[in-house]
């Protein structure tokens, strides 16, 4: 009986190590997918620029950071425009807001460190541009240098599809217009991400000397992504000379954000890679 | 490469080898098969077969094991250039499709690669390979085994899915036990009634994914982690068996069951007795939302974790093969018996040497089910003893006797009934009788005839808009001869002579010898299903030529 127990004992602790099982309680089987808009034929886009977009892993108790918003500002204005940033706080120990300071971080982003590994190589500051692989995995880096290098292999490919964004502030909604136009064939699926962020916000950040500075100027920070997490199904044939456009309303932003100074950057992707093609952004209108 | 490198090379190569040789880790046997099937098919409008670009299609694998003791390691190169025709295209291309290395004692084994595993009746877990079916779901990682006492024994395993020449994204995780009681409790090691109990728990983790809702800009709140376990038992008295195995699944919403939140379950009862000259079997089962892949979204046949045991009888002779049951792991719920009996020799039935009855009858239907709602939902509630529509039912009486020393009879009568919603589109049901005669005559030692007729009366007819080819009525013939110990050729025909279309002849030659087997055929085969344990694969119709080589060392 005594060997009983003991087969009964293991089995219990391996299928509490192999069993594992997630419940969903039957109100949150749906949740907010993102918001979506129907694709037309659209006219094309007169801008053809290829831009890049880098994606800055941040947080308020990371030293390094400082120094990264300086290097990423620096890069941004020797590209004129071709470069788009956005600051993400994710949930690592660097992030935790102090007492009387505004919480940056966003599940959105969160989300993202962790499918792209941020989170678990721990390493703060860290960027990826327009989510570049590398051997294996992602082509992460400590962004106080190594910008420009991986900013000019974007940048001086011609673009296999133009995008452009405009938005408008009307009866409390934000409409989104994207229009998409390839300039190539492109094969594959593709997604179309919009996402908001905000310039100007005041919080405490620790600087590389260790002191706190508690007007520290948080730039481009990501408030939400407005799509799905992975963006929306391109409708596109993926021809050349195809032009699509999509618009997609937003009022999900929070009360407590300045939309006056807040963008919105559309990306579209390879929806098996993650790859992103072309980036654009626009002012909240 | 000159002389002196190669030279050189070969030393190093054979210094580096020296402590492995000294190991005795050289001193092993190696083992394998080859088999190589081809396949040239012609366009035939009349039976539907399509022209193939490639002219030769080609499915071709080698299996090499090598094994030294109590360790081994295999592998397995596969070419599809391209694949036959029913095979999926996504397996076009060749390569190392399976590797391993392995070490396995009697209390003890580890696996690392590509490995197989089953857990019980596999309703949990069952990584397998069928090569008929194009079914491969290997698990690549670790797979190990422990027998801690006599009777008593763990499995745990971690990997990742086959799927084509990829590995699927779903990550794989399961434990299994099995004890058996009569080696664990001492005072019941002699008693008649033997008990064998188990347990399996499997999780599968997946990342998480973007599935629209039924609700305008909501998505699905997808479970990352879908755990199922199993318990089981293995009852023996005498001549009496009982087998059973109840599972149960966690929340899984995937592309099977429109992404229905209900938890699965699934019961499998055997009960069987058997003396000398008869036996009995009667299995049930009940089927609910059991569909169980590493992969939520994926369709077809690949990725599954685990398997539905098929609870009809497997068919062999052709019109009782033309409507197979595929399992529907979404729900069902079946029953069948089974008996065989021996007349005894010099018996008013047995006659001079005895005469086999095989009875066999299945039923399968759908769940009783009231619909709560579509995707994002519970999905359904199900009535755990109703029954819903007819799947699938059958009946097959074989009677097979020896007329003499060199001539066996056999005569089996077969009913049928299919619904044809379970290949997935609507229409009547198919009642089908089929008869079968089956004569083997040996002519002497080395050369064996045999004949089989059939036929088969359907209330099916054919309509051009379905474009079913195995509808109405059906007369085969089929004239076999086995000579000169190493050869065979064949000669068969089917013949749609009422309410159908379609005239299937065939002619093959084959050869044997030792461990080689070559076969040549030319014929018109009929699109359809094939279908091994209730997994079947689509058989599309061609023309042409056929061959096949195996061969093992």
């Amino acid at each position: 009986m005594k060997k009983l127990f003991k087969i009964f004992a293991i089995t219990l602790v391996g299928s509490l190590l192999f069993g594992a099982c997630d419940k969903i309680e039957e109100n949150e089987y749906v949740v907010f997918g993102g918001a979506a808009g129907t694709w037309y034929d659209g006219d094309g886009v007169a801008d053809h620029s290829q831009r890049a977009f880098l994606e800055k892993y941040t947080g308020v108790r990371c030293t390094n950071c400082p120094k990264a918003d300086d290097a990423i500002a620096t890069a941004q204005a020797a590209y004129n425009g071709k470069l788009i940033a956005v600051a993400i706080h994710d949930s690592s120990v660097f992030t935790t807001p102090f007492v009387d300071s505004p919480d940056l971080r966003t599940d959105d982003g969160d989300a993202w460190s962790k499918a792209l590994g941020v989170f678990s190589a721990g390493s703060y500051p860290a960027a990826i541009v327009s989510r570049t692989p590398a051997t294996t995995g992602w082509d992460l880096f400590t962004p106080t240098s190594g910008i420009e290098s991986r900013v000019d292999a974007i940048v001086n490919q011609p673009a296999s599809i133009a995008i452009a964004v405009e938005s408008k502030l009307e009866e409390g909604a934000v409409t989104i217009g994207v229009d998409l136009e390839f300039l190539q064939d492109v094969d594959g699926e593709l997604t179309l991400t919009l996402l908001l962020m905000e310039d100007g916000i005041v919080a405490t950040q620790v600087q590389p000397d260790g002191t706190r500075q508690t007007d520290y100027t948080h730039n481009h920070v990501l408030r939400d992504v407005i799509t799905d997490l992975w963006g929306l199904d391109v409708e596109a044939d993926g021809q050349t000379g195809t032009a699509r456009f999509v618009q997609v309303k937003y009022d999900r932003y929070d009360e407590d954000w300045d939309l006056t100074k807040c963008h919105v950057v559309a990306f579209v992707s390879d929806k098996a890679t993650k790859r992103v093609l072309n980036v654009a952004e626009c002012e909240v209108q | 490469m000159n002389k002196k490198l190669i030279t050189l090379l070969a030393l190093l190569a054979s210094t580096a080898l020296m402590p492995l040789m000294a190991q005795g880790i050289m001193g092993g046997h190696v083992t394998g098969n080859i088999q190589m099937d081809g396949q040239i098919s012609h366009r035939d409008t009349t039976i539907g077969a399509s022209e193939v670009p490639e002219k030769l299609l080609m499915n071709a694998r080698a299996d090499i094991l090598y094994t030294n003791g109590d360790f081994s390691a295999g592998l397995r190169f596969e070419a599809y250039q391209h694949p036959m025709l029913g095979f999926n295209s996504q397996y076009k291309g060749q390569g190392l499709a399976n590797y391993f290395v392995s070490y396995k004692t009697q209390d003890f084994g580890i696996t690392a690669g590509y490995y197989y595993e089953q857990f019980g009746n596999g309703m949990v877990l069952r990584a397998y390979e069928d090569r008929y079916l194009g079914l491969d779901n290997a698990l690549l990682g670790f797979n190990v085994y422990y027998r801690p006492w006599d009777g008593v024994t763990f499995k745990g395993l971690v990997g990742k899915q086959r799927v084509y020449w990829n590995i699927g994204e779903g990550l794989v995780r399961g434990l299994d036990a099995e004890v058996s009681l009569n080696d664990v409790v001492k005072r019941w090691s002699e008693a008649t009634t033997r008990v064998t109990l188990g347990g399996s728990f499997v999780s599968k983790y997946e990342e998480d994914e973007s599935i629209a809702s039924t609700i305008p800009g909501y998505k699905l709140n997808l479970p990352k982690n879908v755990g199922a376990g199993a318990v089981r038992m293995d009852l023996a008295h005498g001549g009496f068996g009982l087998q059973a195995e109840y599972a149960m699944k966690g929340q899984d919403p995937n592309i099977m069951n429109d992404y229905i939140y209900k938890n699965g379950n699934a019961l499998w009862v055997s009960a069987s007795y058997s003396q000398k000259g008869l036996s009995a079997n009667l299995q049930a089962k009940r089927v609910d939302n059991m569909g169980y892949k590493s992969v939520r979204s994926q369709t077809g046949e690949m990725l599954y974790i685990n398997y539905i045991p098929a609870i009809n009888k497997e068919q062999t002779y052709a019109f009782l093969t033309m409507y197979p049951y595929a399992t529907q792991s979404t729900g069902e719920m079946g029953l069948q018996g089974d008996f065989m009996y021996k007349f005894k020799k010099e018996t008013l039935l047995g006659g001079k040497y005895g005469t086999d009855l095989h009875i066999n009858s299945s039923i399968i239907t759908a769940l009783d089910t009231t619909y709560l709602g579509g995707r994002g939902t519970n999905g359904y509630e199900s009535s755990y003893f109703g029954t819903g529509e007819l799947y699938y039912g059958d009946l097959t009486v074989e009677i097979a006797k020896k007329l003499s020393n060199n001539v066996k009879f056999a005569f089996t009568y077969g009913y049928v009934v299919f619904n044809p919603i379970v290949e997935g589109h609507e229409g009547d049901l198919h009642h089908n009788n089929v008869l079968v005669g089956d004569v083997t005559w040996k002519l002497n030692k080395h050369n064996v005839l045999r004949f089989e007729a059939e036929w088969m009366g359907s209330d099916s007819q054919y309509d051009k808009e379905v474009d079913d080819k195995r509808c109405g009525d059906w007369i085969m013939g089929l004239v076999e001869y086995n000579f000169a110990k190493s050869w065979f050729v064949s000669a068969s025909d089917q013949y749609c002579y009422n309410d159908g279309v379609g005239n299937y002849y065939n002619l093959s030659v084959g050869y044997n010898k030792g461990a080689m087997r070559l076969q040549v055929g030319y014929g018109k085969q009929r699109e359809g299903l094939l279908c091994i344990g209730g997994v079947c694969r689509q058989v599309p119709a061609s023309n042409g030529l056929t061959f096949s080589l195996t061969h093992s060392f």
